[in-house]
């Protein structure tokens, strides 16, 4: 039983951190219906940065700057890959030119960080804490209260702000809402630097737990793009069980079956959604009018 | 600076043909100066330049200059096979050293094999690398390999501190399966079965399923095969589950990314060494300290591969001159069969290969590193007290 908990406290941890970079993935597919394939690379990025910063003025000063970064460079993404895409409605410009984007930041992140990878001061006690016998440490909790905390704030504001009832109508119909009045353009541009926001944020939460460096986004990115498909890439709330539900299998199947096999379950698990709900599991089915 | 020895031989090259001075004799070096092992690569690099430096300032080899063509394999198989082209058709180059990664390493020899110049690998430990190619064999070393290395991680945990229940942890890649392989027929041989055996994957930063499978399995310490980052993140998590039972494992256990990401959950970890940072003889003292001048470090990021880096350029050096020649089939005949001593910094070479034999190092050279407050140091001083300073191959 108590190994039970302790593999799930750490799916957990693991498990939000995919849900938090999946969350990206979905604030920019809810509006323009693209994705940033470069969001590894956005997370690498905030990393880094946090971690130089964090150098200077501290964990906790460094935050509010590396959002800031994370805004910038998604709105940087999006003007670089996605705007002419869309504009001429291409179908598959924004995949190429998110992917170059990425290979092109984790090259940069190399020439500046170099290619090893580096220690992550942690802001909080490395002590772990221990409840009836399962231990977590302090910065696995802030990385799931950190997380789910980002993304209430994201839903909040979309839901009250009038700013952000104009995503939300961007996501419903693109064309109604341009009708309307809404500037649909900076919408997009803005949901892109949202999404960058939270992979850069989910980047300093995890980089003490794990280690920063210029390769540490390409599979997390990878995993999280599994764990949108899985929950919906079309629902917040899909992104944290998706998440939930892959963190959890890993470290489950690592224990009960093999390590060896610890990858096997959440593809299973994506091949199944794909087959008998493609929209994922708190998708909404997309209705293709002919 | 240098033992009189060395110099000896210097003068004597210096002195043996002056007339072709203006050339050079090209040398080849190919391993990862960037990526995951790079602090393994740039140690060794250093380690050769400060060799060649030092010959080339006393005259060279046969009157000429050593000349190293440095080549980034970026510990990319498909890369390093490009290199070794260049290398050989390109530059023409005498001989080869390097190679960091066993896979770089078993790609890319064949074609120095084929085209006849020797290569020395100075870091690479797969056992698989000087068993490729039936004499005559173009592939020397100057590394303990995996083989050494799993009986001896083997005989310090079961033997010597008496554990009863090792769980063995490698990573997915060819070095760590084949490390975990060579572990299981060790611990075999004593009698010995892993109470776990688990895997991980490059990059993996969760460890939890694995040191629980071996928590509960009863493991009393963990012997490992991997690479330092990963190796850093088993620390860790060690410290998380407060499960702390020693860590013993290959040399990588003494990378500077496992030391540095581990912290001080890393502390005790122990690794079979050719070399640690210590001057206990004079010839070691003075490699430490032109290191260190040279490269304005205090400590080396991988002092193994900087000393077998080194050691591996007066071989070669020694190898050329004996055979008065920069021809690859001769080289290869003067290192089987080397007459004069080359006094290393990792021990004595006293005719260290032949012609069946290419490696230079035996099972009693290396010795036991821990880390300890963030260095590797000597685990049992005994190892190295008095005349076992200098272990010399084992002769059958």
């Amino acid at each position: 039983m108590q190994v039970l908990a302790q593999l799930l406290v750490s799916g957990i941890a693991v498990g939000m951190i995919y849900g938090v970079i999946a969350f990206g993935y979905q604030l920019t597919f809810a509006t323009s219906k693209t994705l940033n394939f470069g969001q590894g690379e956005a997370l690498m990025l905030g990393a880094l940065v946090g971690l130089t910063l964090a150098g200077h003025i501290g964990f906790w000063f460094m935050l509010p700057l590396v959002l800031i970064f994370g805004l910038m460079q998604g709105a940087a993404v999006e003007w670089l890959a996605v705007r002419q895409a869309i504009k001429t409605k291409t179908d598959s410009g924004w995949i190429m030119a998110t992917i170059a984007l990425g290979i092109i930041f984790k090259n940069l992140a190399e020439n500046i960080w170099g290619r090893d990878d580096l220690r992550f001061p942690s802001p909080l006690p490395e002590a772990p804490i221990s409840v009836a016998g399962v231990n977590v440490l302090p910065m696995e909790v802030l990385v799931v209260f950190g997380a789910l905390g980002l993304m209430l704030a994201i839903e909040i504001f979309n839901r009250r702000s009038i700013f952000g009832k104009a995503v939300v109508a961007t996501s419903n119909d693109r064309d109604a809402a341009g009708l309307m009045g809404i500037n649909t353009g900076l919408v997009i541009t803005f949901s892109y630097a949202l999404s960058s926001m939270t992979a850069a944020f989910a980047g300093v939460l995890v980089a003490p737990v794990t280690l920063t460096g210029a390769t540490m986004g390409s599979v997390l990115g990878l995993k999280a793009f599994a764990v949108a498909i899985i929950g919906g890439l079309s629902s917040g709330l899909g992104a944290v069980v998706g998440g939930l539900i892959l963190g959890i299998a890993e470290t489950t199947t690592g224990y009960y079956i093999s390590t060896g096999y610890k990858d096997v379950p959440g593809l299973v698990l994506l091949l199944l959604v794909l087959t008998f709900k493609p929209a994922g599991l708190f998708g909404k089915a997309a209705i293709k009018k002919v | 600076m240098k033992s009189s020895g060395t110099l000896l031989i210097a003068f004597a090259l210096a002195a043996a043909s002056p007339a072709v001075a203006a050339d050079t004799i090209k040398v080849g070096l190919s391993g990862p100066f960037t990526g995951g092992s790079s602090s393994m690569g740039v140690s060794m690099r250093d380690g050769v330049k400060l060799a060649v430096g030092e010959i080339n300032k006393t005259g060279g080899v046969l009157g000429k200059q050593l000349e190293l063509v440095e080549r980034d394999d970026q510990a990319d198989n498909t890369l390093g096979v490009q290199i070794a082209q260049e290398l050989i058709n390109k530059e023409q180059v005498a001989a080869t050293l390097g190679y960091i990664n066993t896979g770089v390493a078993l790609a890319s020899q064949r074609f120095y094999q084929d085209a006849e110049i020797p290569v020395i690998n100075n870091v690479a430990t797969g056992t698989a690398i000087e068993q490729q190619f039936p004499a005559p064999n173009y592939i020397f070393r100057t590394a303990a390999n995996d083989t050494i290395q799993s009986a001896m991680i083997v005989e310090e945990a079961i033997t010597r501190r008496g554990f009863k229940k090792p769980a063995i942890m490698a990573d997915s890649t060819n070095y760590g399966q084949l490390g975990r392989e060579d572990l299981e027929k060790a611990l075999g041989g004593k009698g010995v079965k892993p109470v776990a055996v688990e895997k991980f994957n490059i990059k993996d930063t969760d460890m939890t399923a694995q040191l629980l499978r071996a928590k509960e399995a009863g493991a009393d310490v963990i012997l490992t095969y991997g690479i330092g980052p990963e190796l850093a993140q088993i620390a860790n998590g060690q410290a998380k589950l407060g499960w702390k039972v020693p860590l013993i494992g290959s040399w990588t256990l003494s990378m500077s990314s496992f030391i540095d990401n581990a912290g001080p959950n890393g502390e005790g970890a122990m690794m079979p060494q050719t070399f640690i940072q210590l001057p206990d003889t004079p010839k070691r003292k003075a490699f430490i300290e032109s290191y260190q001048k040279a490269y304005n470090i205090e400590r080396m990021p991988s002092p193994v591969s900087a000393a077998q880096g080194y050691d591996s350029v007066y071989l070669l050096a020694a190898a050329i001159k004996q055979a008065n020649s920069t021809d690859g089939k001769k080289i290869r005949e003067a290192l089987e069969n080397l007459n004069t001593k080359v006094e290393g910094v990792v021990t004595v070479y006293d005719h260290p290969y032949t012609k069946d034999d290419h490696e230079a190092f035996t099972r009693n050279i290396p010795v036991f590193g821990i880390v300890k407050n963030g260095r590797v140091t000597i685990a049992h001083e005994e190892d190295i007290a008095g005349e076992k300073a200098v272990r010399v191959k084992m002769k059958n």
